[in-house]
């Protein structure tokens, strides 16, 4: 998986692309290292180039929301499509997540 | 002899005095004893036949920390010496009146117990052939004579750690092996064993097939099945999120919840389902949770009874054909408090229930392709056309042959089929 973030003055946009496996737990924690933003700040995953995400995967998003929760931070993700849509969908995640699409 | 005079003796050598236990001193300090691991523990055997060059050759020794020295004159000595003294090195002379020492060394390789051996060969003849002649009859390393201890004692120090690194790497790996053997034995016996299955099979009128595979020595799939309430069987299948040891270590957790379960607490599937995540979310680590079918098989009533936990989406088969059960529902030990279906579809006498680990859907071929969970549902129509009595090995080596035999992830596929 590779990441690239956007920034915004009130929102960042960290896109993911690649394929999202157990390999990824040490580039997620580049990512997540970018959850350093004040309260109340928009953090949103774009997945739209992801092309994969595995169990392991699915665990970095719920430590994201986490992370995010502790932080006060908006967190949102947006754009999954195929076999990630698909995953996200299947393990209900619009309970649990802002996706705004 | 000729060439044992050309060896150079240190500084505060003289030659003649037996070897002395290391003391501070010149050669101790200039020669960096310090360094490096402590090499005390090392036992090194010198096959020289010169009495001049042994005790030269211990002194240096000595001044690396090398107490533990044996000698040996002879091939015959050095064979005696190797089993009896058990040497984490030796020191070969190439050329000796009264020992061959590149046949030494090329006998030595010839043999499995002395494979790994460091062999250190000194040789007066400096000529590249000579060199190239010592390592092919397999020299770890040469020392050229005269000897200089600077020298001599760094290339002993070298393969001496490194011997006792890979000694201790071969060691770790023997045991975490050996550990891993067992919590393998350990988890297949988690699922049903082919007999008791066999039997519940047959008391319930059920025909059932399984494959339970790790991709590593262990891995994060369970499943189980067991009677109930005369009529009722229930079958259980979840996918640790992860791989490996921690995925195993939670298959463990979730199997001990559901032994635990009462029996009453087993027919409604939502509510177990329920139960299940509450007390996984207790334990499981922040990113970890399983995913997670459970369906009861109803024989009075012809029907399967199921809730899921993001599953793959099991197949129905039927005499309308192959259908795709909607498996959803939140990730089991995630988040609290989360809510499961019960979805209830008909199963009656000759319909099968297959279910399978994302394992088996995900799996890659050559291309890179991914099979799919639509893949998967061609597969296993084709295999339920060909071989409608055992179609899970049909379905297994028609996968094989295009995704191979070892797959990436941990693999369980149950199919199911009411008699």
């Amino acid at each position: 998986m590779d990441f690239s973030v956007r920034e915004a003055p009130a929102s960042t946009e960290i896109v993911l692309s690649g394929r999202m496996t157990f390999a990824d737990h040490d580039t997620f924690r580049d990512v997540i290292a970018t959850f350093e933003r004040p309260a109340g700040h928009r953090v949103v995953f774009d997945l739209s180039r992801l092309d994969f995400v595995d169990s392991s995967g699915l665990g970095m998003f719920i430590i994201a929301r986490d992370t995010a929760q502790r932080r006060n931070l908006d967190f949102a993700l947006r754009g999954a499509r195929d076999e990630v849509r698909r995953l996200i969908t299947i393990a209900k995640f619009h309970t649990m997540f802002n996706i705004a699409d | 002899m000729g060439h044992a005079r050309a060896m150079a003796a240190p500084p505060d050598t003289d030659g003649d005095t037996p070897p002395r236990p290391a003391r501070p001193g010149a050669g101790a300090s200039v020669y960096g004893m310090e360094l490096g691991i402590p090499l005390g523990g090392c036992r090194v055997l010198i096959a020289d036949d010169s009495a001049f060059n042994r005790r030269t050759l211990t002194r240096f020794l000595q001044w690396a920390g090398i107490t533990q020295v044996a000698f040996a004159a002879s091939a015959e000595e050095v064979m005696e010496r190797l089993e009896s003294f058990a040497p984490d090195l030796l020191l070969l002379d190439a050329a000796m009146p009264r020992m061959d020492g590149i046949g030494v060394c090329r006998s030595l390789r010839g043999d499995p117990r002395w494979r790994d051996l460091p062999i250190l060969m000194q040789s007066a003849l400096h000529s590249d052939q000579m060199r190239t002649v010592c390592f092919s009859a397999g020299a770890t390393d040469l020392i050229a004579k005269p000897i200089n201890p600077g020298e001599c004692i760094a290339r002993v120090r070298y393969h001496l750690e490194r011997r006792s690194m890979v000694q201790e790497l071969r060691a770790f790996h023997e045991r975490v092996e050996r550990d891993l053997r067992q919590a393998r034995a350990m988890q297949l016996a988690l699922v049903p064993e082919t007999a008791e299955l066999a039997a519940l099979a047959e008391r319930n009128r059920l025909a059932v097939e399984s494959v339970f595979r790790a991709s590593e020595e262990i891995g994060g799939d369970f499943w189980t099945v067991f009677a109930f309430d005369g009529s009722r069987v229930g079958v259980f299948a979840a996918d640790l999120s992860g791989h490996g040891i921690a995925a195993a270590i939670n298959a463990f957790r979730l199997h001990t919840l559901l032994t635990r379960t009462p029996p009453e607490e087993m027919r409604d599937p939502a509510s177990l389902l329920r139960q299940l995540n509450g007390r996984l979310c207790e334990i499981l680590p922040l990113g970890q949770f399983a995913t997670a079918f459970y369906g009861v098989i109803d024989r009075t009533d012809d029907t399967l009874l199921y809730a899921a936990a993001a599953s793959p989406s099991p197949l129905l088969m039927t005499n309308f054909g192959i259908q795709p059960l909607d498996a959803s529902g939140p990730l089991l030990g995630a988040f609290p408090n989360s809510a499961y279906t019960n979805r209830r579809v008909p199963l009656r006498r000759g319909d099968s229930l297959f279910l399978y680990s994302d394992g088996l859907s995900e799996a890659r071929g050559a291309d890179g392709a991914m099979l799919g969970e639509d893949g998967l549902l061609r597969l296993a129509e084709r295999a339920a056309a060909e071989a409608p009595d055992r179609p899970l090995p049909a379905l297994m080596a028609r996968h094989a042959a295009i995704h191979g035999e070892h797959l990436n992830d941990d693999v369980t596929a149950l199919w199911i089929t009411r008699r």
